[in-house]
This record gives C-alpha cells, sequence and structure tokens, in this order.
C-alpha cells in the first residue's frame, strides 16, 4: 500500500441501537475533520445488503484504501466487513472495527452526550491506528481430513456416524470402558417401544462395522498442539487388562474376591473387580477396575481363553486431525447425604436409579422394588439440584427432568396400576413435541401434580416411613404425603473432569461450567477456538433426541471445514526485523508454541518466527528489548497510535 | 479538587477474556462510566509496559489492563507474563511519583461483566479522588 | 470450492432454511433455495431482540442472509413455490413456480426509487397490516435480494390499466409488466423442509377478543411494535389513541396448549413474553407488565436466568391463572382481564391499557409432497429418536418449526443435521 492513507468512515445506527444513545449526525460532523478521512457515511444497518453496497461504492468511487466501521463488537462482524473490503478489491486486514455499540451506547444509554463523545473519542482512535494498518497475506493450510470426537455418548456416536458416512477418518475416545454414555442405562424411552440402549446399539451398529471409525474405549485426551485444520493430539489408552479374546463367559467373575458398588447402576447393585458395567454394554469384553483388583490372579488363571493381562501398560497414541468435536457430555446432579432424604433412607432413589430399577436389565429386572418391597405411594419431587431449588443446586433448567419424570410415572402406572403417584413440581416444562400430550395423558391416568416453591422437606420416620411435607401453592396450603418411595427428578451438571479437557482443547465455560458456545443463538455448536466443535449436553442440558441433533449440526460444521483442501488463518502473527534484532533470543523462551527459531543471517544470529505455529499472542513482541519483534495488526505503532489519539485534542 | 473533572482511563482488553466481558456488560445493558477506553489487543501479554508509560505522559488518569484469569489464558501464559512485567511496572510507576491506584491489572473472564463494572467504578472513584494526574511533575520525579 | 455433487433442494428460507444452505454450500453441495415470499428472512426477519441475550436479531441474521445470496454454491428462487416432486432419494425431479415480480431480478438495483413514486398503498404484510407498503415494495429494508416486487392485486397498472410510474421512474428500465409466471425444472438428490410456521387464528378464542378490541394485540404485533424498523419505529403505542400504555397484560397459551384448539406447546411463547415484558420495560420504564401463564417454560441455555431476570431487575409480575376473557371499556378502550386467582380460589379481573396474545403455532407444509401428518398436526417422523428429522420418504428431511414448535438454536442445530444427511446422499453415498 503506497501513497497517503484515504481512510472512509462508516457508521452504523443498528436501528435505534446506536441511534437511540448517540447523536450520529454531531459523530459525522466531527469525523468529517480527522486526519486522513475522506468519506464519512453512516446507515440505519451497515452489516445488511445495502450497508455493505454503501462501503462498496465508498472504496471504488473516493479511491479509499483504509476503512474505518463504527458498529458493533468486531466479534460480531469484523469478518462480515473484511469480506467487504475483499470483494471492492481492498486487502481485507485494512478495516479497523470501533466498538460503539456494546462498549458504548449499550452500556452509556442513561447519558446521551457521554455516549457521543465517547464514540467521537473511539472512533478517533480507530481512524489514527487505521492510517498505519498494512495489507496482510492470509496464511494458508493444507487440511488434514481425519476428525477426533471426545465422548462416546449419543451426540458422539451420532456425529461419528454422520462423519464416517461423509467419508471422513474418524477417532471416537470414550475415557470410560463402555460406549453409550447415560443414554446407555435408561430404560424405556417415550412415544416409541425403545430403550435408552437400543439407541445406542442402533447407532453402534451404524458405526462399528465403518471402517472410517476408530472407537478408542478407556482413553484419555493428553494434549492438543497445532491449529485449525491441523491438529496433533496425545491420546493415552488405559490398560483394560481384558483383550477381545473374551467370551463374556463370567468364569472370572465368579473367582474374583473383590466386590465394590456399581456405579454404573448408580451404586443400585454390586460388582466384581472384574466386570462387564451393564449387560449389552459395548465394547463386550469384561473390564478390570486397576483401583480395587488385588491382584491375586485368579481370574488370569481360569479364563478359558487366555483373554486377560494384569502386565498391560497405559499406551501412548498420536493422531493427527483437521477438527476436534468435544461430546463429552454430562453427569447427573448427585445430591448431597441429607439433600430431601437422599443417603438417609434407601426409599429415598434419584430420577436415574429408578431408570435402573424399573429396565427389565437392570438390577431388578424390571420390577418396581426397593429393599425387595413393592412401592405404593410414590412422590417425585422435581427441580432437584436445579432452579436453586436447594442452596447445592444449580440456576439453570435441566429441560429433560420434567418429561422425564412423567414418562416415568406413566411406566409405573402401567406395572403397580393402584400405585398413588404425586409429582412434585415448580412449574411443569413439557415443551419438546409430544410431550405436552404425554403431560395430558398423565393427567387422565390419575397422577397427581403439586406445586411447590420452597424445597419440600423429605421426613424419615424412625420406622423407615416417610413422609413429604410442603407447601401447595395452588391451594395456598401446607401438605404432608405419605410416601414408600420419593424419587428426585435431578437435573444434569457438567461432567467432573471436563475443565481439564476444555484446557487442553482451549475452550471457554459459562460460570456453571458448560462449554460456551461461538454464539449462543446462530453457532450452537461450534466453540470459539477454530477447529473445535461442541455437541450435545456438554454445553448444556439437551434431552435425547436434541444430543443426537446436535451431533448430527456438529458433524455438518466438521464437514464444511473438512472439505475444504485447506484453511485460512487469520495473519495477525509475530514477525522478525532483520535489522533490528540484536539475536538476544528472549523472545525464545518467551514463546509459548516453540514457534520462534535462531537463524544464521551471515554473522549475526536473528530470531525467526514459524507462522505455521505462531498464535499471535504478541508476548514476544512485549518482550523484545530492540523492538525488532512486531505483531501484525497489533504493532507497537498502532497501538501507541490508538493511545496518543485518546489524549491529543 | 474540581467536581467536574472526568477522568480519562485507558483500558488494554485482552480479545478472548475480558474484551468479551466488556461486550456481556454491553448485551446485559449494564452500565459503567464513561471514561473507559478500550484497546483491543490479543493477550494482555502483548502489552508492553512502555505503552502504560505513554499513556500516562499523554494524559491518561489511569490505565487499566485486563486479561484472563490465570490457567485461562487463551495462550498458555500470557496473563502471567503480564503479571510480571505488570508488578516491574508499578515499581517503575512509584518512581515516577505516579500513584498506584491509578494503574491495575485485573482478570476478568468472559463471563465477569459484573466484574469490570465493579474495577470500573472503583477505579474512577480513587482517580476522581487523586484528581488530575500531574505528568510533568510526575515524570521530574523520576 | 467446487461441487461435485447432485444438488439439494431447501424449501424455506428462514433461519433453519438459511442454515442448512449454508452448511451444505460450505460442503460443496449445490443448494436450491426456494422461498415463497420476495425476501429470505422468515419470522426471524421480524423479530426485534432475542432472547435470552437481547442481541438484535437483524445484527446477526443479515450478515447470514448476505452469505445466502453471496454463495456461489446456492442458487436463491424467492418469489418461488414447489408444485410438483416426484423420484425418489438421490434423485427427486422438481418442479417450481416461479412467481412474476415484474421486475427484471438482473436489472433492479434495489435503490427503491420506484416504492417512493409508487401511488398505492397497501397495508405491509411484514408488520403484519400496522403500516402501509407501496404496491411496488420491498419486503422490508434488508430483504435479500435487495428487488422491488409488484403485487399485482393493489397495482393501479394491472387493477386499471393506469399508471406505469414505476417504470417512468426506474433508473435501469427493470420494470416488466409483461413478465410471466416461469417454470424451472430441477433434479436433486435430497430435499430438506424448512417451511416453518404461522400463527394459529387468535379469533379461535374469541373470548380474548382479539380483532374486536383494538388495543389487543398478537405477540408477533408486539414484536414490530418494539422493533426500531417497525411501524411506530420502535414507540409501543395504542393503536386506539397512539398513547403509551401505561401497563401490559401478556397471556400465554393462546390457542396452544388447549385440547379443544391445539394441544402442542409452541415452546418459544414464554421466553418470547418476557423478552417482550424486558424490552416494553426498557423502552416505558414506568409500564406495569404483567404475565398471565400456565406454567412458565424457560428450559434452554440461558433462560432460566432470563426469567429470573425479569422478575428481579425489572419488576415484572407473574401470575400463574389462564384468563378466562378480556372485555374492553368503550370509553377509555382499556382492557378487563378476568381470570382465577388459584392463590385464592376466586375470579378477579385487572385493568391493562395494552394485552399481548402469545398465539400458539401451526405448522406450514409445501403441498407439492405426499407426506403424513400426525395427529398433532406435525409431519410424522421416521423414528423421533434415531431418525428425527427424516420424514416417511426417504431423502427428505424436515427442520425448525415444520418439525415441531422450537426455538432459534434448535432451530439452526436441525438445519446442520439435516444438512450434513443431505450432503452424504448428495455425494452418492446411502444415509
Amino acid at each position: 500500500m503506497s501513497g497517503e492513507p484515504r481512510i472512509g468512515v462508516y457508521i452504523c445506527h443498528c436501528g435505534v441501537n446506536i441511534a437511540g444513545s448517540v447523536n450520529i449526525k454531531e459523530v459525522v460532523e466531527y469525523v468529517k475533520n480527522l486526519p486522513n478521512v475522506v468519506e464519512v457515511r453512516d446507515y440505519i444497518f451497515m452489516c445488511s445488503a445495502p450497508g455493505q453496497e454503501i462501503i462498496k461504492e465508498g472504496i471504488k468511487k473516493c479511491g479509499l484504501n483504509r476503512v474505518v466501521v463504527a458498529a458493533c463488537s468486531p466479534t460480531m462482524h469484523e469478518h462480515t466487513f473484511r469480506n467487504v473490503l475483499a470483494e471492492a478489491g481492498l486487502n481485507p486486514y485494512l478495516l479497523e472495527m470501533v466498538n460503539i455499540r456494546e462498549q458504548c451506547s449499550w452500556v452509556h444509554s442513561d447519558n446521551r452526550q457521554a455516549a457521543t463523545t465517547k464514540a467521537k473519542l473511539l472512533i478517533k482512535m480507530a481512524v489514527a491506528k487505521a492510517s498505519l494498518l498494512e495489507p496482510l497475506k492470509e496464511i494458508t493450510f493444507k487440511v488434514n481430513k481425519n476428525v477426533l470426537i471426545i465422548g462416546g455418548g449419543v451426540a458422539g456416536l451420532s456425529s461419528a456416524r454422520d462423519l464416517a458416512r461423509k467419508g471422513f477418518n474418524v477417532y471416537l475416545i470414550e475415557k470410560k470402558p463402555v460406549i453409550g454414555g447415560n443414554v446407555a442405562r435408561l430404560g424405556r424411552l417415550a412415544h416409541v417401544e425403545l430403550k435408552g440402549i437400543d439407541i445406542v446399539k442402533e447407532l453402534l451398529h451404524q458405526v462399528v462395522d465403518n471402517p472410517n471409525i476408530h472407537i478408542l474405549t478407556n482413553t484419555e485426551l493428553v494434549s492438543v498442539g497445532g491449529s485449525v485444520g491441523d491438529f496433533k493430539v496425545k491420546l493415552v489408552k488405559n490398560p483394560r487388562y481384558v483383550n477381545e479374546n473374551c467370551n463374556l463367559c463370567s468364569e472370572c467373575v465368579k473367582v474374583c474376591p473383590v466386590e465394590v458398588s456399581n456405579e454404573y447402576e448408580f451404586g443400585l447393585s454390586k460388582r466384581k473387580a472384574i466386570y462387564l458395567p451393564y449387560r449389552n454394554a459395548y465394547p463386550p469384553i469384561y473390564v478390570i477396575d486397576s483401583e480395587n483388583c488385588t491382584r491375586c490372579f485368579e481370574c488370569v488363571k481360569v479364563c478359558p481363553t487366555q483373554a486377560i493381562n494384569l502386565a498391560e501398560k497405559p499406551e501412548e497414541i498420536e493422531v493427527e486431525v483437521g477438527a476436534i468435536v468435544i461430546a463429552a457430555g454430562h453427569e447427573p446432579y448427585e445430591p448431597l447425604i441429607g439433600e430431601f432424604g437422599y443417603g438417609v433412607s434407601s426409599r429415598v432413589i434419584t430420577l436415574f436409579q429408578l431408570e435402573r430399577i424399573l429396565d427389565e436389565d437392570g438390577p431388578t429386572k424390571g420390577r418396581l422394588e426397593v429393599n425387595g418391597v413393592q412401592p405404593k405411594d410414590i412422590v417425585f419431587i422435581t427441580c432437584v439440584g436445579s432452579l436453586n431449588t436447594t442452596p447445592n443446586a444449580y440456576p439453570y433448567c435441566s429441560r429433560m427432568c420434567c418429561s422425564s419424570t412423567i414418562k416415568n410415572a406413566l411406566i409405573i402406572k402401567e406395572k403397580v396400576p393402584n400405585a398413588n403417584i404425586y409429582i412434585l413440581h415448580k412449574d411443569i416444562r413439557t415443551y419438546s413435541r409430544g410431550d405436552e400430550q404425554l403431560y395430558l395423558k398423565a393427567g387422565e391416568s390419575l397422577i397427581r401434580f403439586a406445586r411447590y416453591r420452597e424445597a419440600p422437606n423429605v421426613i424419615v420416620n424412625p420406622d423407615e416411613s416417610i413422609n413429604v411435607r410442603f407447601f401447595e401453592e395452588t391451594i395456598q396450603e401446607p401438605v404432608s404425603i405419605p410416601a414408600d418411595l420419593v424419587v428426585l427428578s435431578v437435573g444434569m451438571k457438567p461432567p467432573r473432569d471436563i475443565d481439564k479437557v476444555r484446557t487442553i482443547v482451549k475452550v471457554g465455560c459459562g460460570p456453571e461450567g458448560f462449554l460456551r458456545e461461538a454464539h449462543l443463538k446462530l453457532r450452537p455448536v461450534e466453540a470459539a477456538t477454530d477447529g473445535v466443535y461442541l455437541a450435545g449436553t456438554v454445553t448444556g442440558p439437551k434431552n435425547i433426541i436434541e444430543s443426537i441433533e446436535a451431533g448430527g449440526a456438529a458433524a455438518s460444521k466438521v464437514s464444511t471445514l473438512l472439505t475444504r483442501e485447506e484453511v485460512r488463518i487469520e495473519p495477525l502473527i509475530a514477525v522478525v526485523n532483520d535489522e533490528k534484532c540484536s539475536g538476544c533470543l528472549i523472545c525464545v523462551g518467551i514463546c509459548p508454541y516453540n514457534a520462534i527459531k535462531l537463524r544464521i543471517q551471515g554473522d549475526a544470529r536473528v530470531a525467526e518466527v514459524d507462522p505455521a505455529l505462531c498464535k499471535g499472542c504478541g508476548a514476544c513482541v512485549a518482550s523484545c528489548p530492540t523492538g525488532a519483534m512486531q505483531q501484525f495488526g497489533f504493532k507497537d505503532n498502532q497501538l501507541e497510535s490508538q493511545v496518543l489519539a485518546a489524549f491529543t485534542e | 479538587m474540581s467536581q467536574d473533572f472526568e477522568p480519562r482511563i485507558v483500558v488494554f482488553a485482552c480479545n478472548w477474556c475480558s474484551y468479551a466481558a466488556l461486550d456481556l456488560a454491553g448485551t446485559s445493558r449494564m452500565k459503567y462510566p464513561p471514561n473507559f477506553l478500550v484497546i483491543r489487543v490479543m493477550c494482555s501479554g502483548r502489552v508492553d509496559p512502555q505503552f502504560i508509560l505513554e499513556a500516562f505522559r499523554r494524559g491518561a488518569d489511569g490505565v487499566l489492563v485486563a486479561g484472563c484469569h490465570p490457567g485461562d489464558c487463551h495462550y498458555i501464559e500470557g496473563n502471567i507474563k503480564a503479571l510480571r512485567r505488570m508488578t516491574l511496572l508499578k515499581k517503575v510507576l512509584k518512581e515516577f511519583g505516579i500513584e498506584e491506584e491509578r494503574f491495575r491489572l485485573e482478570w476478568i473472564s468472559a463471563s465477569e461483566a459484573d466484574k469490570f463494572v465493579r474495577v470500573a467504578n472503583e477505579m474512577l472513584e480513587e482517580i476522581k479522588r487523586l484528581g488530575p494526574l500531574r505528568i510533568e511533575e510526575a515524570y521530574q520525579h523520576g | 470450492m467446487e461441487a461435485l455433487s447432485k444438488p439439494v433442494l431447501v424449501i424455506g428460507g428462514g433461519i433453519a432454511g438459511i442454515q442448512a444452505s449454508l452448511d451444505l454450500a460450505d460442503q460443496g453441495v449445490h443448494v436450491y433455495l426456494v422461498e415463497r415470499s420476495p425476501s429470505i428472512g422468515g419470522k426471524m426477519a421480524r423479530l426485534d431482540k432475542t432472547f435470552p441475550t437481547l442481541d438484535c436479531a437483524s445484527c446477526i441474521l443479515t450478515p447470514k442472509m448476505v452469505s445466502v445470496a453471496r454463495h456461489p454454491n446456492i442458487e436463491l428462487l424467492t418469489y418461488s413455490e414447489v408444485v410438483e416432486v416426484r423420484g425418489s432419494a438421490g434423485d427427486f425431479h422438481v418442479k417450481v413456480l416461479k412467481k412474476p415480480r415484474y421486475v427484471d431480478e438482473d436489472k433492479c438495483i434495489g435503490c427503491g426509487e420506484c416504492i417512493s413514486k409508487c401511488p398505492s398503498k397497501v397495508p405491509d404484510e411484514f408488520n403484519l397490516g400496522m403500516s402501509n407498503r407501496k404496491a411496488i415494495y420491498f419486503l422490508f429494508p434488508q430483504a435479500v435480494p435487495l428487488k422491488a416486487t409488484i403485487d399485482r392485486e393493489h397495482c393501479l397498472y394491472f387493477t386499471k390499466g393506469i399508471c406505469r410510474v414505476c417504470e417512468r421512474f426506474c433508473p435501469t428500465k427493470a420494470i416488466n409488466f409483461e413478465q410471466k409466471p416461469e417454470t424451472l425444472e430441477l433434479n436433486v438428490a435430497s430435499i430438506i423442509i424448512a417451511t416453518g410456521y404461522e400463527l394459529m387464528d387468535p379469533g379461535l378464542a374469541p373470548t380474548y377478543g382479539y380483532g374486536r378490541y383494538l388495543n389487543v394485540y398478537t405477540s408477533l404485533e408486539f414484536e414490530r411494535l418494539v422493533s426500531s424498523t417497525g411501524p411506530t419505529g420502535g414507540e409501543i403505542m395504542r393503536r386506539s389513541d397512539k398513547k403509551h400504555p401505561r401497563s401490559i397484560a401478556f397471556i400465554q397459551c393462546v390457542c396452544s396448549r388447549d385440547v379443544k384448539i391445539n394441544p402442542n406447546c409452541s415452546a418459544f411463547c414464554c421466553m418470547a413474553s418476557v423478552k417482550h415484558a424486558i424490552l416494553a420495560k426498557e423502552h416505558l420504564p414506568e409500564v406495569d407488565c404483567t404475565i398471565f401463564y400456565m406454567d412458565l417454560r424457560a428450559f434452554g441455555k440461558g433462560y432460566q436466568e432470563f426469567y429470573n431476570r425479569a422478575m428481579r431487575e425489572f419488576g415484572v409480575r407473574f401470575i400463574k391463572a389462564k384468563p378466562a376473557k378480556i372485555e374492553e371499556d368503550p370509553e377509555t378502550r382499556d382492557l378487563i382481564v378476568t381470570y382465577e386467582d388459584t392463590f385464592e380460589g376466586i375470579k378477579k379481573s385487572m385493568k391493562f391499557e395494552m394485552v399481548v396474545l402469545a398465539v400458539g403455532v401451526k405448522p406450514v407444509y409445501p403441498e407439492a409432497l405426499p407426506l403424513t401428518v400426525g395427529e398433532d398436526g406435525y409431519i410424522r417422523l421416521r423414528n423421533p429418536y434415531l431418525e428425527p428429522i427424516s420424514t416417511t420418504i426417504d431423502g427428505v428431511y424436515v427442520v425448525g418449526v415444520a418439525a415441531g414448535a422450537k426455538d432459534i438454536p434448535d432451530s439452526v442445530i436441525q438445519a446442520g443435521s439435516a444438512a450434513i444427511k443431505a450432503s452424504i446422499i448428495a455425494g452418492g453415498v446411502k444415509a
């Protein structure tokens, strides 16, 4: 770019979002007199097609070589306007955005004069920086056609299925020894004659025979290097101690002396140290829980197929992928001991325990039984762990529990027609297609609904009987219901080790720990980090159908990336001025990505940045004593010009 | 001190956490004083102490550097590098006679719009109490 | 990126259809996007802000609309309808009727000169009749494509044989009164139905007096009323006297969750009304807002928090009741809402200056496809769990509200999910 800067400034009204608090006319007049500004225009929606046309026209008619757009946050539309510049034949990096909406009009809507003054200053700072902008060339990489999916629940499986069918190579990793996540242990589902495991089996059926899919159970993420299109991933496959020769004969289980509570049955039954998590578990291979195994070798001795090897070691696996899908799911909220009598009486159980009890494959073979007795008076309490019901609860709604509660209540009515069932709730949120009909059916089946606001009191009497006391909001009276089974409809919470995964992959999270989408409304399955996608309940509660859909949507986004031959990344990376570089190499130690290397230039040594590794943080720039190291788009003189413009009148 | 003293405060905000928090303050329609002018950088680790000295020299009454919480940095530990530099800078500022209340380094995550609002209000109040920075005097001290 | 596969047809240009088209096009699949009205954008284009972030709808939607128009793999067929579908998955033969705009799309530059000169005023359907447009018009100012359309029913030339003013003033000679309907024949691998919804007729709940009482609005009308691009420029004022209301009642579940009219829950109205109450408070800080609800279904991410803010921060009143009737004070045109107070078990009435009805939705489907509809009025699905977007016709998918009432993020997710399935078929692999 040669010659004097010729800057066009485009100011958006954003309907009344900006124009309502900022005096646009006054700003326009002010901006006209700023140095190098040759055109100023304002428009109701600069991002719309006609708005974009105004900019293109300006670039052509006024011979602009820099553009400043004062509108919303650059995270919203920087991309849009860069494209506009490119379409008008201008290098897209000759754009500077001014955030006069999120950081001005919206926060100063109570003070029009102050908002106007601030908008002027912000634009002035941007104009100063724009004068110093340079054209930049995007960096391109070849796209690796493999994809890593973290999590083997229904969302991950659905992503894997769609991507493999599309022809991409899929690595599906699951930390647990079994595929299927939470859905695999659900009993009969609403609206269909299917159980949770049937969904998982069908998805697996569509997945396992596809040569494009590599399922790795017992496998965890260790590290992720590289970036979009070219991630280098390290995994560790923890030992299962049992190989594919296992024929599920269960001789090992008979001899294993260790008995512990089975977490896969939510503690409703016991298992051995060598076990199959639940019937129909995939892969159909026993697993040894090394924490509880006493290394007695009894199982090894009896195994007829020599499938057991207690000497197995963790195995490091490296894969290269173009994209990563995080489908790490959720965990059910676990009530505290004493919360609604949980842990105090065995007659207080969670909804997930009830799912296991009602499941023909579960610990009671589908008989509704607690301590060997069939309960008759059953009270469900919804919003346990949700809507701030108790001090320990989360503030959000878990969205699937109302429907799930009603579905289970109806199943109980089928099995035990004379059961008295109460559902205590704050609101019934059967929003999903068909679920309202379920709610109506529950009413017809004489399941009784009662509303509470303050958390009900579950009183466990000395004779083991239970009373649920609460203030009924509709009749405005205190009520006490005797119960011989209390079911706590617990919500969802982020999985335990999600922080570890999200730190490795570099994805943000919200206040409760669910991962954050690039945009809540319109980019719900993308992370803010390029090349990383989010599927299922890892972003927040969802029902089964929604999770499967989210898996598909994430697959679609992955496919849009992997279909390309190459990706372009922003060239906002570090660059060395050889002449200024003194070869001190402070930057080499500073760089977190090992992107800076030493290069011998004649008899001098200088630093050199590998553009494929540099992520553009700028830490090396701030540490360079000679000013040789600079960052494109954030050069010292560019940032200083902003500081200067903020103060010189 | 003059009643109508309106300090001008520069904020260097990292793109991933703090800039997002400032945007969130807007989308949540929170209110904070209009005295803060934001300069976006990719990482708080990019902020050269020179910029801050320059800001004070040019007439800033305060400077805020805002980055991700330790452990949350998009670039692994750029914020920790910022912390080291800014700790040194604080000593330099002291030698120049610039009151320590005029400069702050804060960790503000993308969901902590309320924290930014609180920090902004605190800073503004303290700086208003101190009055305008007499820069010539300050630099002569140094 | 080149399209190497067979094309896919997307029917409906709302947010679901837009997203499905973009996802397909970005996967290198050629897309025909057919939209009945003169512009894409659908219902979302009519929204002012979106819950729970209060992002302005046009700010997030218009760039997507622009991307659709600009995408080399998308052929946008607006003002067009699918009239015939034959064939099967991998090989559908589709006839699309392109209605005449009477404006040459290639020549029209969207300058709007014709519109400013047109003498014929017509109720503006984009603003639900609350303002007027001309007989030659853009559906809305940010329409994509930004091409004028002549509404034959109201054009003076077509009705009375006079005028032709637009033709005289058009700088590019784009007006063509002789334009004829055109039938296009497409061969596509797969079809995605994203035809969305329409509101139920509020007349089905006659006790609320919609259409009889001036100050009773539907929620979509209220959306236009608070919008800066709406008929009042964002001023909330009453139809009867153009005054700001001092109190507004929002009534939920009108023509939905009602076994006699429509038992389905419309999924997004609760949050839309919470948003409306907050927006009303932002526009008119003194206004008193009351929401009458059955169950407040704040189920999505950030929704409960949004509902809490409405209560605590904005002081919106929530009353759990389904009002029995509304009466109008003939003098003041104020509205008396009668409801049963569930707390005290007695009939109560409250007076409001404006009432907004959260009217339920029903799906809209293209007639050209032999789809089966379930008892709930929505398309039957192959298997609601395993193939939640597959219709009973192989290779035909349904997304967005046409597949069941849902909010924007869920529509976007379904659109993506359908896109990959359609793209698999388009690429020649069986889904």
